[in-house]
């Protein structure tokens, strides 16, 4: 791309959430979420030689467009009754609940999520990790500040449904980009699951999240796997990458003692604590579900090798790209749940 | 404690840097080692001193043989694995090796730790490396289902039981094993401590296995290599029971009533398991039944919460958990001469493997519990302590012992006397690699029949 147009998509790219997170006024607050979505557009409508590609950015803007239109409308009908632009003043119910709406859409929650596995799948690897990461953390932060105007069982209710859907819904998939698409369902289920309760903890989640899904995202765009199938012959390409990528995916799927576990223990002693604790053991058990279909490609990938291979044979046409940051992160994504107090201290 | 722990995490960058010459022995000599020196963790139930002890790893008598169990196991799984392993490239020896201290490492820190979550975190945690065990060295294809449904069986017990451990944690505000064991709070017979007490043993019930959730234990223990089927039936298997001891030993209901389901399942299920024991084709199969009706006996006793039946059960674990893992290696040096688990391809193998015999006599008569191996001391004393708690059930664990002994003499003359086949052309000599490994299991068997107190748990003070 252009040079100069990268470098004004970049920094608005950058400036849309920090606007965001930075405001106390609602207009300021929406002119972010605006100048993130713009910046984005062009993006994802980088790559448009299949009609895939090109139909998940329109999706992407339609969603958003309209997505943002129903928070400014929140907005103003919040101004109407409450009289004032201020974010951190609780609002109304009829205010809130479209709030609620608007910033689910967003993020790709469930109901709203239907854009989210094709858009993640027509764009390139590093636009999905782009996406997935940065994309969520403004609409998350404006759901964290209005949080004591939400109405829990809504909340509760929305979050469920995205860990239904993101479990079931990856179940069927061989694209590794919709796998990481209802893996980001399943995760914005289980933060926006203990929003009203402790924002500390949705902010562990968050970090969780973006930890891990950077990591598996910048994995497979390493070993430039797309599909289940070629994930299969990825161990030729780095065998070191392919046995931590199992990790990672066991990590994803919240198992003890890696470091996806942690934000999971710590939602259900919060739940249980509110006495939620049928809802705790439910949404435990819903995370069984995306486990299947990580296990499944860690299978293909890592576990079982082809039966011909008893010998180890690289790639002949091997290009030896690294990224320096990559073995820190693969640390932090499996090794992080005895130093838990840590991160209950500095939230 | 920590003398045992560090030297164990040591052994992993010792495996990944010793010569390739030396890898297998460098890491059994060690293993062996550490293990002699998990010994010494015996002394405290000689005395009432309690020397190894801190804040957060401690040991008592429920916990002390086991971990000395899973340190025993170690070398041995090493030793029996030498010969599957022999056809792979190095960087995946080492790889499997580095498994093995894992999951003992993982062990250890399970039973010595004191806080509830902490052994939680930690009985999940052995879930992934026996995992790799399972799918990666296992030899057929259906490795890959029988992982997945350890994982998920396993996975879908516990993680009500993380919700129930944290109930009690808003409710008590310490999940410590010590203080709980002195203070065991009386629940009455509502619904929802009947659902607590649901949520908080089915994790342990899946993983002992009790009788309706034991589809798992057969897929899992007869895809595995020599060394998975090992420390499944000797250990992990024993992770369920030493959870329940745990459990129940902090509440305590003030009608039995919701221990019924459990109760009957477990006795059935010794009946059942061991008719269908009877009817198996595959000798790993028949092996990896058998733990399904010795655990029921454990299961049952434990659920009656009295000295005795722990003295028992705890007994029982260890014995059994010998004799599992004698049978699998047997199992495992007939499974490498014939490539085949058929139980009738090789009979009359006392003609042409006679030290082999010699083995295949003790494991068996250790199995359906002969006097006066610990195996008759442990199902003895549950076997008492039921009667105790209802006249009934001597009929049930007397006719389970009754089937016990026929299908392991069924199993003992189906390959040992009978009429040698007529297609087997070579038979090569057992090594002495393979009589090690079985002198090394029959011998702790035999040394603690002469002191039993050792593995006698809370009776002995």
């Amino acid at each position: 791309m252009n040079p100069h147009a990268n470098m004004i998509i970049m920094s608005s790219l950058i400036l849309g959430p920090m606007i965001t997170i930075t405001s106390s006024h609602w207009v300021m607050a929406w002119v972010g979420l605006e100048i993130n979505m713009l910046a984005i557009i062009p993006l994802t409508g980088q790559t448009t030689t299949t009609h895939e590609q090109f139909e998940a950015s329109i999706k992407y803007f339609l969603t958003q467009a309209a997505a943002s239109s129903l928070l400014l409308f929140s907005i103003i009908n919040n101004v109407w009754n409450t009289g004032q632009f201020d974010i951190t003043q609780p609002t109304n119910t009829l205010s809130s609940t479209m709030m609620t709406a608007a910033l689910t859409m967003k993020l790709g929650l469930a109901p709203f999520h239907y854009w989210l596995p094709e858009t993640l799948q027509g764009t390139t690897t590093m636009m999905t990790l782009i996406l997935t990461t940065w994309q969520k953390l403004a609409p998350l932060t404006l759901l964290m500040m209005i949080n004591q105007s939400l109405n829990t069982s809504l909340l509760v209710t929305l979050s469920l449904l995205s860990m239904m859907i993101g479990g079931w819904g990856g179940l069927n998939q061989t694209q590794l980009r919709k796998i990481m698409a209802f893996s980001s369902i399943a995760h914005l289920g289980w933060m926006t699951m203990i929003l009203t309760l402790s924002t500390k903890l949705t902010l562990l989640t968050f970090y969780t999240y973006i930890t891990l899904t950077t990591t598996m995202l910048l994995t497979i765009k390493l070993l430039e796997t797309n599909k289940m199938s070629t994930a299969m012959t990825s161990w030729t390409k780095s065998p070191m990458l392919n046995a931590t990528m199992m990790l990672n995916l066991m990590s994803l799927a919240g198992l003890p003692p890696l470091t996806g576990f942690m934000p999971k223990w710590l939602i259900l002693q919060e739940l249980t604590k509110n006495h939620m604790t049928i809802i705790a053991a439910t949404s435990a058990i819903l995370s069984l579900l995306s486990l299947f279909f990580y296990i499944r490609i860690a299978y293909y990938s890592t576990i079982t090798l082809p039966p011909n291979m008893t010998n180890y044979s690289q790639q002949w046409r091997h290009k030896n790209q690294q990224k320096p940051y990559l073995p820190l992160m693969i640390i932090t994504s499996s090794m992080l749940t005895p130093i838990m107090p840590t991160f209950m201290m500095i939230l | 404690m920590l003398k045992i722990i560090i030297p164990t995490i040591m052994l992993i960058p010792t495996t990944t840097m010793c010569k390739p010459t030396q890898l297998w022995y460098t890491t059994l000599i060690h293993s062996m080692l550490i293990s002699l020196l998990s010994l010494q963790l015996f002394y405290p139930s000689l005395q009432p001193i309690m020397n190894f002890s801190n804040h957060n790893l401690q040991q008592n008598q429920t916990s002390t043989p086991l971990i000395i169990l899973s340190c025993w196991l170690t070398p041995l799984m090493i030793l029996a694995s030498q010969n599957h392993l022999s056809t792979e490239p190095l960087s995946r020896k080492r790889t499997f090796i580095i498994t093995t201290i894992i999951l003992q490492m993982l062990l250890i820190m399970t039973f010595s730790t004191t806080d509830l979550i902490m052994f939680f975190v930690l009985f999940e945690a052995t879930l992934i490396p026996t995992l790799m065990m399972i799918t990666r060295w296992g030899n057929q294809m259906e490795r890959l289902n029988a992982g997945t449904y350890f994982l998920f069986y396993t996975l879908m017990g516990s993680l009500p039981l993380l919700v129930a451990l944290l109930s009690l944690y808003s409710n008590t505000n310490s999940l410590s094993i010590l203080t709980m064991q002195l203070s065991p709070t009386m629940l009455k017979n509502t619904w929802t401590n009947s659902m607590w007490l649901l949520a908080a043993l089915t994790a342990f019930m899946i993983k002992m296995p009790l009788y309706g959730l034991h589809l798992w234990l057969p897929k899992a223990h007869v895809e595995a290599p020599i060394a998975g089927s090992m420390i499944l039936a000797a250990i992990l298997l024993k992770l369920g029971g030493y959870g329940i001891i745990r459990i129940m030993s902090t509440t305590n209901f003030l009608s039995k009533t919701p221990y019924y389901p459990f109760m009957i399942l477990a006795l059935w299920g010794i009946i059942m398991t061991s008719l269908i024991c009877l009817r198996q084709t595959d000798l790993k199969s028949l092996i990896a039944y058998s733990p399904v009706s010795h655990m029921g006996l454990v299961t049952a006793a434990t659920l009656t919460q009295t000295e005795w039946a722990y003295t028992g059960a705890i007994t029982l674990m260890i014995a059994h958990g010998l004799t599992s893992s004698l049978l699998f290696c047997l199992a495992n040096t007939k499974l490498r001469r014939i490539h085949s688990r058929t139980l009738l391809l090789t009979q009359n193998m006392q003609l042409l493997l006679p030290l082999m015999g010699t083995w295949w006599l003790l494991a068996s008569l250790t199995n359906m519990a002969l006097p006066p191996t610990i195996n008759l001391m442990g199902e003895l004393t549950i076997i008492t302590s039921l009667f105790n708690w209802s006249n009934t059930t001597i009929i049930i664990t007397g006719l389970g012992t009754l089937i016990t002994a026929t299908y392991t003499l069924h199993m003992f003359s189906s390959t040992q006397w009978g009429e040698l086949p007529q297609h087997i052309k070579i038979m090569t000599p057992s090594h002495t690699r393979e009589h090690l490994i079985m002198t090394l299991h029959i011998l702790p068997m035999m040394l603690l029949m002469m002191k039993p107190e050792l593995i006698w748990g809370p009776l002995y003070c």
